[in-house]
């Protein structure tokens, strides 16, 4: 039995961890390829805390760069992404399929079926984990780049143990609770925090060594890449990876398993009290189900409450006055930098208040919480209601299709707004709190663009749904064109002569005109809203001309 | 519109890559009847009303309900019916009043009066969340929402599984009111018994091709009885084998079982001739019988 759930949980998920790291191995080629045809010395003479901060040794070569930038960042954080979906797929998501009660229905424990799900859980990130290896031995070679002194083997050692360790958190509190959106929203929360924390903390005097509080510290403080495997490190990370398994074992059984029943919530109870229970209703009740719309937008409040809070105070209000406290040498660096260098970091001048926020928040993080909820509500919008069989019903009504499309699509637009309004808010208020004066107009302008390049991968994830009707295609299809754009974004540029094609990616539109500093391009924002408008009009046709799928 | 027939199929035929799913279906379901569709698993049932509903589209041929076109006029059809689909799923977050609400406004126009009264008959509770109800009350709230609006035409994929026999009965009355009232309804299922109670006709659906179609008096009419004969002597199987209508005989000793589909006056009149008859029983065959006598006689 045992190795049967592992059988049938590894044939689910192989596909997806294979494509993901073999999507991470043709990054590192392309990585690879530019660094390789640059002069390095630009790396080389920056002053330490800089090179600290990105991973780069003070002898840096083309590998030691190649693998830093690509496998120590997008690399661990895929493959403990992947890693945290399976962990909270485990326990909770046999729940949620009712499919629990059948596998208990055999003469196995509930004990023995999480063994089986953990198993799995390192089985497939140890094959991701080879995969990146193979090819991180495989590309330099193929590229004619000597990579003697980088440690390859010790840098995959500790992603797979970093993975591993995000993948059993998700595990045990999916285990614990049995819910699965509980599980990956707060694992993470916990990695994106981790690796933030790494990067900034050193920057801030007095408070450096608080970095020794994350997990992410113990994957990448050591730069393995560079040292070597560090066994202290790892033994960290494997006590946890063991207490994480422990408080699995212990919270599958001590609890009563759910049914596909939805547990009662706050609005559930508030509804229930007389006293509350009139205006609750309007709102959870009659208001919610009014437009599809409004309930689709109602369906994953939680989500939608996490990113906006995150940046409006983490990466908005926080980061302002923190900008005090940056080490002064990095100011006196402004000149320094010379630009394609720069564009990697989201084009970010760290020695002026604008560009600390554009390295911090606008760069990376901006984009990838408008991707979240976007992402989120346009695969599920279509492929969602058809694996869950309730399109048939809804469709049963007399709306044409193109409604519904479009209706979801207003749910996405909503759900990109509050968080853009929110890290609008955040930004402003960071900058006041910090004394930075920043043009309020620009970072409007900076946040609507950002808004806009989310909702083009939004409106992408929804055409993939529309065309196929699988969830998941939909949202590994919009998540590996985005990865591809960012990285050719941040590459290209090095490389002379192919800067131009860098116009190619809708990324090219957001932060290439400096909207912080200059205000908005409406230019951009013209091509942006274009796309957008462009991929939700396919999204209308693709999904009008196509049968409902019966059945995830 | 109103003398179009509710439900027209014409040449119907639906491929998924190389199966087959329906293949040339014709079939008219007239005004103010009950029709059941009746076929084994994978028939084809499903893929007919999908079809019905403009879920998915025609390989060739053409459906049409009410007269109006099932794809092109699918919004107009879908003012005019109910549908309940096979393996009902809702959503689980929301109680059953929100969903019925929610389905309300996508409808427009349906009465609360008559939601409560439907909710009371079937006795379902709609204060419950739909991910917290049994299949058979979650089937209620199914059900509900598919008669709330009077359709036209109900459209109903394996309605009454999961319902008890007290519900199921109730729900027999609804629909026998629906087409009291000069609508109709298209019911499919496996459940002989429920065709055979609810609907005035019958057509039978094997491999994707519609073998027959029936109204449920005649399919009995015509249909084989099971006749027991007792007798005051061991009498012997040779004697009835050859007498015309007899399909089937068993014998134990002094007791004879008949598969029969003849005159009975004949049988009587020869078996009366042989032996001193002590009892006879008759019984009609159901339609679980008919229904197999009719795939046998496909496949052979």
């Amino acid at each position: 039995m045992l190795s049967t759930v592992i059988t049938k949980t590894f044939l689910d998920r192989w596909k997806g961890e294979a494509i993901g790291a073999v999507t991470l191995v043709l990054l590192f080629l392309m990585g690879m390829a530019v660094y390789r045809d640059i002069d390095l010395a630009v790396y080389t003479d920056l002053p330490e805390v800089f090179r600290s901060l990105m991973n780069i040794p003070a002898d840096a070569d083309v590998g030691a760069l190649a693998y830093g930038a690509i496998y120590t960042s997008y690399g661990a954080l895929t493959l403990s992404a992947l890693a945290l979906s399976m962990g909270s797929a485990s326990i909770a998501g046999e729940e949620k399929n009712g499919t629990m009660g059948l596998l208990l229905g055999n003469p196995k424990s509930r004990t023995h079926i999480l063994v089986s799900k953990g198993a799995n859980v390192i089985l497939l990130t140890g094959l991701g984990a080879l995969l990146m290896w193979v090819g991180g031995i495989a590309v330099p070679a193929l590229l004619d780049v000597n990579i003697t002194g980088i440690h390859v083997g010790a840098l995959m050692l500790h992603m797979f143990i970093i993975a591993v360790f995000h993948g059993f958190l998700a595990l045990a509190i999916g285990a614990w609770t049995g819910k699965g959106s509980l599980a990956s929203g707060a694992t993470v929360a916990v990695m994106v925090l981790s690796f933030f924390a790494v990067g900034i903390l050193p920057l801030i005097e007095g408070v450096e060594s608080g970095v020794k509080a994350f997990p992410w510290y113990y994957f990448s403080g050591s730069q393995p890449h560079v040292n070597g495997v560090a066994w202290g490190h790892l033994a960290v990370l494997t006590a946890g990876i063991v207490l994480f398994a422990i408080a699995a074992v212990v919270g599958v059984n001590r609890r009563d398993l759910r049914g596909q029943a939805s547990g009662a919530g706050l609005v559930d109870r508030l509804r229930a009290h007389p006293m509350t229970e009139k205006v609750v209703n309007r709102l959870a009740g009659s208001t919610r189900v009014s437009r599809i719309w409004i309930k689709t937008a109602s369906e994953h409040q939680g989500l939608l409450i996490i990113v906006s809070y995150v940046m409006f105070l983490i990466m908005g209000v926080a980061l302002g006055p923190m900008y005090n406290f940056i080490d002064d040498t990095l100011a006196t660096l402004a000149d320094a930098f010379p630009e394609g260098l720069l564009a990697l970091f989201g084009g970010g001048d760290l020695s002026t208040p604008e560009g600390w926020y554009q390295v911090e928040t606008y760069g990376l993080m901006a984009p990838i919480a408008f991707m979240i909820v976007t992402v989120t509500i346009g695969s599920r919008a279509l492929a969602g209601e058809e694996a869950k069989r309730t399109m048939g019903l809804l469709l049963a009504n007399p709306i044409k299709r193109s409604t519904v499309v479009l209706e979801k699509t207003v749910a996405m637009v909503v759900y990109a707004l509050v968080v853009g309004v929110s890290l609008f808010a955040g930004v402003a208020l960071g900058s006041m709190f910090g004394g930075l004066g920043m043009s309020g107009l620009n970072i409007a302008a900076t946040t609507l663009l950002g808004t806009l390049l989310g909702l083009v991968f939004g409106a992408l994830s929804l055409a993939i749904s529309a065309a196929t009707g699988r969830v998941r295609m939909a949202i590994f299809g919009a998540i590996g064109v985005a990865l591809v754009a960012f990285v050719a974004n941040g590459f290209l540029p090095l490389s002379e002569g192919l800067e131009g094609l860098t116009k190619w990616t809708p990324v090219h539109y957001y932060l290439s005109s400096d909207p912080l500093i200059n205000g908005m391009n409406w230019l951009h924002g013209g091509v942006l809203l274009a796309l957008f408008v462009a991929l939700v009009a396919a999204a209308v046709a693709l999904f009008d001309r196509r049968d409902i799928r019966q059945a995830g | 519109m109103s003398t179009e027939p509710a439900i027209q199929t014409e040449n119907l035929t639906k491929h998924y890559g190389d199966t087959k799913a329906l293949i040339d279906l014709n079939l008219t379901v007239a005004r103010g009847e009950v029709f059941g569709f009746l076929g084994p698993n994978g028939a084809g049932k499903t893929t007919m009303i999908r079809t019905l509903l403009d879920e998915i589209r025609p390989t060739s041929g053409r459906a049409s309900v009410l007269g109006l076109d099932s794809h092109t006029q699918s919004v107009e059809i879908r003012n005019h019916i109910g549908y309940v689909p096979g393996d009902l799923a809702m959503y689980p977050n929301l109680t059953g009043r929100d969903t019925l609400t929610y389905f309300a406004n996508l409808r427009g126009g349906v009465d609360w009066g008559f939601v409560d009264q439907l909710a009371d008959r079937l006795d379902a509770d709609l204060t419950k969340k739909v991910g917290d109800l049994s299949s058979g009350n979650r089937q209620k709230i199914g059900l509900i929402q598919a008669f709330m609006n009077k359709p036209e035409v109900l459209i109903m994929d394996e309605p009454s599984s999961g319902l008890d026999p007290l519900v199921q009965r109730e729900f027999q009355t609804m629909m026998r009111e629906v087409v009291a009232d000069g609508r109709s309804v298209f019911l499919s299922s496996h459940t002989l018994s429920e065709v055979q109670r609810a609907a005035d006709r019958v057509g039978i659906i094997r491999l994707g091709k519609l073998i027959a179609v029936e109204e449920v008096a005649s399919l009995r009419s015509k249909a084989i009885r099971t006749v027991n004969l007792f007798f005051d002597e061991s009498v012997d199987a040779a004697v009835f084998e050859p007498l015309p209508g007899v399909r089937e005989v068993s014998v134990q000793n002094h007791h004879v079982t008949l598969s029969f589909d003849g005159q009975m006056e004949t049988l009587l009149k020869v078996v009366a001739e042989r032996y001193g008859l002590l009892d006879i029983t008759t019984h009609e065959a159901d339609l679980e019988e008919i229904f197999l006598t009719y795939y046998e006689e496909v496949e052979s």
